[in-house]
């Protein structure tokens, strides 16, 4: 089975091409399908994953390729590659994609184009099963372009309100610039290495086929495509936007899936980066940097979305700085808890959004919990998760960044105990102000209620993934599931993983600094008390609540740069190309043609001399020149 | 023998003689006829040469025959063209068909 795993993509691809095309005539619009669809491709995970085990580490990775097309000697093959790195995104994305597609039937009801949202929900899942299992760059690079056209559909689900508009376009030309980097990337190995699958490409790195110089700028392309995708520093400014979107959207796409192809991209190409000079130092300064800046950011925002959204971009930061250190098993540790814990509270904003009747500013929340007692509870679960309280998931994976990063030296270590710090603090106050307190709005509190069964449930079960999902770190846990042991043996063969009790009290000490820090300052404040900060210094809080201005930056850039220049060029092409080139030729052969019909006199005698003088002036030149 | 270049003067004089009737007359049937006259000097210096170049060969006859049979079917045509223009315009006066102008 798991040499045929491309089935998982297949499934989701042929839905949605039903579903686009019958979606609207089928009963309940088709919803049902999709979330058979879903289950379906959940459980053919299983008897993927069950194969894959079963065939044992020498039968890792798993290939199998047809031959796409010729060109001479030059034969493109496309194909699957199944290892565990593979394996691990398979569960994140069939996991989440199934919740999220249940929750989506209580979220969306009765929404505009139900039908077109589950259609597109189906694109993305097969586009981003097709990016994990690709083998090599050109297929991952299809199913790139793809999941960004899922990302750009949904986040502009809503096109009747402009702001969806403005922000799926920024999404998706953010990303762009990005993922042309990729593409350069791609053709700088393919130039170099004559291939385009992942496995040969490494295999010919490590024979040192590429210059240095020429590798570590490939790499930076590599990167760039990452970035954009993952959102980092300086790319991440269209995700806090893409919250536009439906809420589910944002837990699958801008949480646990889609995001999160640039640190798989990364993870894939590790052994690449490794011998590619400093562009692992790289990756660890934009995951650091991210990491710090997007804490930061998430202070002053007053939406609980976009509070999400700046928290997964800043968990996305620490991703890379696992990867950064070289370890790709705490990097892929932190993104399979993360996706768990951080889809469950993208749900929860969704399930507050639709039992509030759609308020999401912290503003007009608080109390929430008397009302909503199991969004409450499973928050507050996937709150703890990310702010790292032990033994949740989101504690084991931070623990082995941590790790990880001791060994790049004690400023990456110091600077990312701070982010720690922010995240749990952050998260605290999003907590507290939504569901903690007296109700900010009692208009908005009275008519809070639970929403249904087919939005908690889904709730319940990724609490239950953000508990259990960290105990994948252990040996025995994996063991007893299958595993060749716990998720770094999982990875890549690596030792076993033990509990380094003083790095637990460390983390357990940011935790609770961050936590009772936040509880401390924000527990029951009928005004949110970042504004403190307002009166205190309000130009450094202006500069926070407007994301350090990197959006007034680039509005700048492209209101007087970008579109300077197109003046610059329509101007060329209206006046140069057009008017010139293109009329004046028109002109200069009517004005021509103007003139010389004054020599058609229709007189015969005259053409007649004309024939005469000419044959005459040849004569006379032929006489003058060949003598 | 008569040398070749009293030939081919008097073809040349017989040639002029067709353009200078061509520019100057008004008449079409004067203008066909200087073409005519045109064309038999072209025959005659076709004869001239092949007579005296290359006797063996009778290339330059045999282009002599085509222009005789060519100007017997010009003048078949330019005679009815004549005739038509003479019936629409009740003249034969190359100026007066002057209509194919801007």
């Amino acid at each position: 089975m798991a040499e045929h795993a491309w089935i998982l993509a297949a499934v989701p691809g042929i839905a949605f091409i039903v579903m686009a095309a019958f979606g609207r005539n089928l009963p309940r619009q088709g919803d049902w399908l999709a979330v058979l669809c879903a289950a379906s491709i959940f459980a053919l995970f299983f008897a993927v994953l069950a194969n894959f085990l079963n065939l044992g580490e020498s039968a890792w990775p798993v290939l199998n390729s047809i031959e796409w097309t010729a060109i001479g000697d030059f034969h493109l093959r496309m194909g699957i590659a199944v290892d565990p790195i593979t394996i691990v995104m398979l569960a994140v994305i069939t996991t989440v994609a199934l919740m999220v597609n249940i929750f989506s039937v209580g979220y969306m009801k009765g929404e505009p184009r139900y039908w077109w949202y589950f259609a597109v929900l189906q694109l993305f899942v097969a586009s981003m099963l097709m990016l994990v299992l690709a083998d090599n760059l050109l297929l991952l690079y299809v199913a790139w372009e793809l999941v960004g056209l899922s990302s750009f559909l949904l986040i502009g689900h809503y096109w009747e309100r402009r702001s969806a508009v403005e922000a799926a376009k920024k999404a998706f030309i953010t990303t762009r610039v990005g993922d042309v980097g990729l593409l350069i990337g791609i053709i700088l190995f393919w130039d170099a290495t004559g291939t385009f699958n992942i496995l040969e490409i490494t295999e010919y790195v490590e024979q040192g086929a590429i210059g240095d110089t020429r590798l570590f700028v490939t790499m930076m392309f590599i990167l760039l495509g990452a970035m954009g995708k993952s959102a980092q520093l300086p790319f991440h400014v269209w995700l806090p936007d893409a919250m536009e979107g439906p809420t589910p959207v944002s837990a699958l796409i801008h949480a646990a899936t889609m995001v999160v192809a640039g640190v798989y991209l990364v993870a894939r190409m590790l052994p690449v980066f490794e011998l590619a000079g400093d562009a692992l130092t790289v990756v660890l300064v934009v995951g650091l940097l991210t990491a710090l800046f997007s804490g930061v950011v998430a202070f002053a925002q007053t939406d609980i979305k976009k509070v999400l959204a700046y928290s997964t971009v800043s968990q996305l930061g620490f991703m890379f700085v696992a990867l950064g250190a070289g370890y790709v098993s705490a990097g892929m540790f932190h993104l399979f808890t993360h996706a768990f814990f951080k889809a469950l509270l993208f749900l929860g904003a969704g399930a507050v959004i639709i039992g509030t009747h759609h308020h999401q500013e912290m503003g007009q929340l608080g109390g929430l919990w008397r009302k909503m007692p199991v969004t409450a509870a499973t928050f507050l679960i996937g709150s703890l998760a990310l702010a790292g309280l032990f033994p949740l998931a989101g504690f084991w994976s931070k623990d082995e960044i941590l790790h990880a990063v001791e060994g790049v030296g004690s400023w990456a270590f110091f600077l990312l105990a701070i982010a720690a710090i922010m995240t749990a603090f952050y998260t605290t106050r999003l907590f507290v102000r939504t569901f903690l307190g007296k109700p900010q709005d009692e208009e908005v509190a009275s008519h809070s209620r639970e929403p249904g069964l087919v939005m908690t449930l889904p709730l319940v079960f990724l609490a239950f993934m953000s508990i259990v999902a960290g105990f994948f770190i252990f040996h025995g846990f994996g063991n007893a599931l299958g595993f060749p042991g716990g998720f770094g043996e999982f990875l890549h063969g690596g030792k076993p993983f033990h509990v380094d009790w003083g790095l637990v009290g460390l983390s357990t000490a940011l935790f609770v600094i961050g936590t009772f820090g936040g509880a401390w300052f924000y527990w029951n404040g009928r005004v949110d008390r970042s504004t403190v900060l307002a009166e205190w210094q309000p130009k450094v809080y202006e500069m926070i609540q407007r994301k350090f201005y990197f959006d007034d930056l680039y509005q700048f850039f492209i209101d007087r740069v970008v579109l300077g220049f197109s003046y610059l060029v329509s101007w060329f092409d209206r006046f140069a190309v057009n008017d010139t080139g293109v009329d004046g030729t028109a002109s200069m052969t009517h004005y021509t043609g103007f003139l010389l019909k004054h020599l058609q006199t229709g007189r015969v005698p005259n053409y007649a001399m004309a024939i005469a003088v000419g044959v005459i002036a040849l004569a006379l030149v032929s006489l003058a020149v060949g003598g | 023998m008569v040398p070749m270049e009293n030939y081919l003067v008097l073809s040349g004089i017989i040639f002029s003689l067709g353009v200078y009737g061509v520019l100057a007359r008004r008449n079409a049937v004067l203008v066909l006829m200087s073409v005519e006259l045109m064309l038999n000097a072209v025959s005659l210096n076709f004869v001239a040469f092949a007579a005296y170049l290359d006797p063996d060969k009778a290339t330059g006859i045999v282009f002599a025959v085509f222009v005789i049979a060519v100007a017997a079917a010009e003048v078949g045509l330019a005679l009815a063209i004549v005739i038509r223009l003479f019936r629409n315009r009740s003249t034969a006066n190359v100026d007066e068909a002057a209509t194919m102008r801007w």
